[in-house]
């Protein structure tokens, strides 16, 4: 156990799947890969909707850093509540039919871990940012400007 | 057979109290039946069986004897352990347990005051903490009734040993008492009702020594229960016959108004859950950024026809309980004065608004700077300075309650309020929680009204302090020391004399 402990350590970013490896929000990149661990909380659900056969429903999220905007999938659309804390497993961040957004996919797993006592921030919003591939490195995404500081969708509480 | 301890959602992560106490009751579910093993366990050994007894006494309704006499075996430390377990369990997962486990709980409970277990106090206490305010639910109801059966049956035990559990049963019940008299024609209710009822003037006839322990509180909660004809008589002896009490050293009321409650006390009608969020929102969440944060607090524990009645008991918290150090004061984050003024926008009915002003303005009534603290008197007079530039009508609404108080709150006692008054300004000035009175005294804002009485106000005591601000005492007419019936306009409190 504390062997795999210290070996997550050192792949900082890797495949994030051990506590205590935890991503802020505002460090999030768009990427194909399943490997972002994270914890958040939820602010606001969206209507549920069909894509295909299953139902998804977008929700804005956000830790102390930074809001992103998260999809839950099948069940979990009614597993959570706004003010639940939720723990993000193996997620990946990427455009899904044009929307950039956070979401466990197949592989990855979201648990509701606490509820309230949590700090958060609703700017900047990471799916609100636009993204071009950096000049030095194909592979990778950086910011190329702000849409908007906040959520368009999930506009902040007056 | 799987076994359950608590309620798991979907997706929610697994409880590691609970899985902790699983696993070594899976390790140690083979030793868990007769003959049982005669080895004397290591201290790690020990605990280890202590959490896989506990778990199975919870879980295994069935089994719990056997489980408990396997604990009177090996039992080497007085019970504190297993006591201690059970403390945390109530105050993490009361809410989520299944109910048989409840009924369990109440059950080893019953057994550990058998065996005078060491930290039964905390056990007992950490229970009435969890019966909510304002909640009619089955659930609850059944909570209140199984600790007040309790707590009566095993009387004797808890005032030879325990005596601090009564005070807090009768903290707790009195408040209670004021939500299950509310419904008085409600049927279920009227057992539980008349054990409550029991209980308390138990206490208070019996044992008024435990009374005097909580100091003013209790009369503010005696207050809202004199239309109780058994209340109704004990208000009249405190006022009229205090040695009836045969408390050394009472003689009056007074005694009880100069006690500062302890905020252990007040700690007892917020459940562990809503005094961290409470917490919570007055340490880390900012000023303007606490909406959503407010939303979710008041859906989740006050949304319910009557739970607005908490506000009370939430106001209380704050101004007694939650004294935040310098560094949040001077930070950003929301400071106490604006979740008071929150909760109190947040009353719907005006005798719930008179009695949230009355518990924010309740330690200025008795003001001693060698017994009160400064903290508990300040988010009054910062929500009435604050208020004014945009919601004048607070600090209007509060500044007239106040010298509502003043002049009706118990006129028997009106020198002692105009004091306590007159020295809770004082020290506000005094140690710079505002720079001066004229904030109040000279603001265009306020009604010209309300300043000249104010200004009557503080110049009548700086005058008057030593001189006998009161006639010759009459005798009250109705009994009801703190009568509101002068007062017609205002929301008051429901004591009108029948």
């Amino acid at each position: 156990m504390l062997l795999m402990y210290n070996a997550c350590w050192q792949c900082i970013l890797g495949s994030g799947s051990s506590k205590g490896l935890m991503l802020s929000l505002k460090d999030i990149v768009p990427a194909a890969l399943n490997n972002i661990d994270t914890k958040f909380i939820l602010l606001e659900k969206g209507r549920a909707t069909l894509e295909g056969q299953n139902k998804t429903c977008l929700a804005l999220v956000a830790d102390e850093t930074a809001a992103i905007h998260f999809q839950f999938w099948g069940d979990e659309c009614d597993a959570f509540e706004p003010s639940d804390i939720i723990h993000l497993a193996n997620g990946i961040f990427s455009y899904h039919r044009n929307n950039l957004i956070l979401r466990a996919g197949k592989r990855g797993k979201v648990e509701k871990v606490g509820e309230f006592t949590m700090a958060f921030v609703e700017t900047p919003n990471m799916s609100e940012i636009r993204w071009i591939p950096d000049p030095n490195n194909s592979k990778k995404y950086i910011q190329e400007a702000v849409i908007s500081p906040h959520s368009r969708i999930f506009p902040p509480m007056p | 057979m799987a076994l359950r301890l608590i309620q798991v959602l979907s997706h929610e992560s697994e409880n590691q109290t609970v899985s902790s106490l699983r696993q070594d009751f899976e390790l140690l579910e083979p030793k868990l039946r007769p003959p049982f093993s005669l080895t004397i366990p290591s201290s790690q050994e020990y605990s280890q069986l202590n959490r896989a007894i506990l778990y199975g006494v919870l879980c295994e309704p069935h089994f719990a004897k056997t489980h408990i006499k396997h604990l009177h075996a090996i039992v080497t430390d007085g019970y504190a352990f297993i006591v201690n377990l059970l403390v945390k369990i109530v105050s993490e997962l009361y809410p989520k347990l299944v109910d048989t486990a409840k009924d369990q709980l109440i059950w080893v409970t019953e057994t550990m005051i058998d065996v005078s277990a060491v930290g039964v106090d905390s056990l007992l206490v950490s229970l009435l903490r969890q019966i909510i305010g304002g909640d009619y639910s089955d659930g609850n109801l059944w909570l209140c009734f199984e600790l007040v059966r309790l707590l009566l049956a095993k009387w004797n035990f808890l005032l030879d040993d325990q005596p601090l559990v009564l005070s807090s049963a009768l903290y707790t019940y009195l408040r209670l008492l004021a939500d299950h008299c509310r419904l008085s024609d409600d049927v279920k209710l009227g057992t539980l009702r008349r054990l409550e009822i029991e209980l308390c003037v138990k206490i208070v006839r019996e044992e008024f020594h435990l009374c005097l322990k909580i100091g003013r509180d209790l009369i503010r909660l005696l207050q809202d229960l004199v239309h109780v004809p058994e209340i109704r008589a004990i208000w009249k002896d405190l006022i009229l016959n205090p040695s009836q009490f045969k408390s050394s050293g009472f003689s009056d009321i007074l005694l009880l108004y100069r006690s500062r409650t302890s905020s252990r006390y007040i700690l007892l009608r917020i459940t562990p859950e809503m005094e961290a969020q409470l917490r919570f929102l007055l340490t880390y969440v900012k000023l303007g950024g606490q909406k959503r944060h407010q939303t979710w607090f008041a859906k989740k524990f006050l949304s319910g026809p009557d739970r607005e009645t908490l506000i009370v008991d939430m106001v209380r918290f704050i101004c007694c309980a939650h004294h935040p150090p310098n560094e949040i004061i001077q930070s950003d984050v929301i400071p106490r004065w604006a979740v008071v003024g929150w909760l109190l926008k947040s009353c719907r009915k005006n005798y719930v608004e008179a009695n949230v002003k009355l518990a924010l303005f309740y330690d200025w009534l008795f003001f001693d700077e060698r017994v009160d603290n400064i903290m508990n008197i300040e988010p009054a007079i910062l929500l009435m300075v604050y208020s004014m530039p945009q919601y004048v009508d607070m600090t209007h609404s509060l500044l007239e309650f106040l010298l509502l108080l003043v002049e009706n709150y118990d006129v028997e006692h009106n020198d002692v309020i105009v004091q306590g008054v007159s020295s809770a300004f004082n020290i506000l000035v005094r140690k710079g929680v505002i720079q001066s009175l004229d904030v109040l005294t000279s603001s265009s804002a306020l009604s010209p009204f309300l300043k000249d009485r104010l200004r009557k106000f503080l110049s009548g005591v700086k005058v008057g302090v030593s001189k006998q601000l009161q006639p010759v005492p009459l005798p009250i007419p109705s009994m009801l020391p703190l009568k509101f019936s002068a007062v017609s306009s205002m929301e008051t409190p429901t004591l009108s004399p029948r």
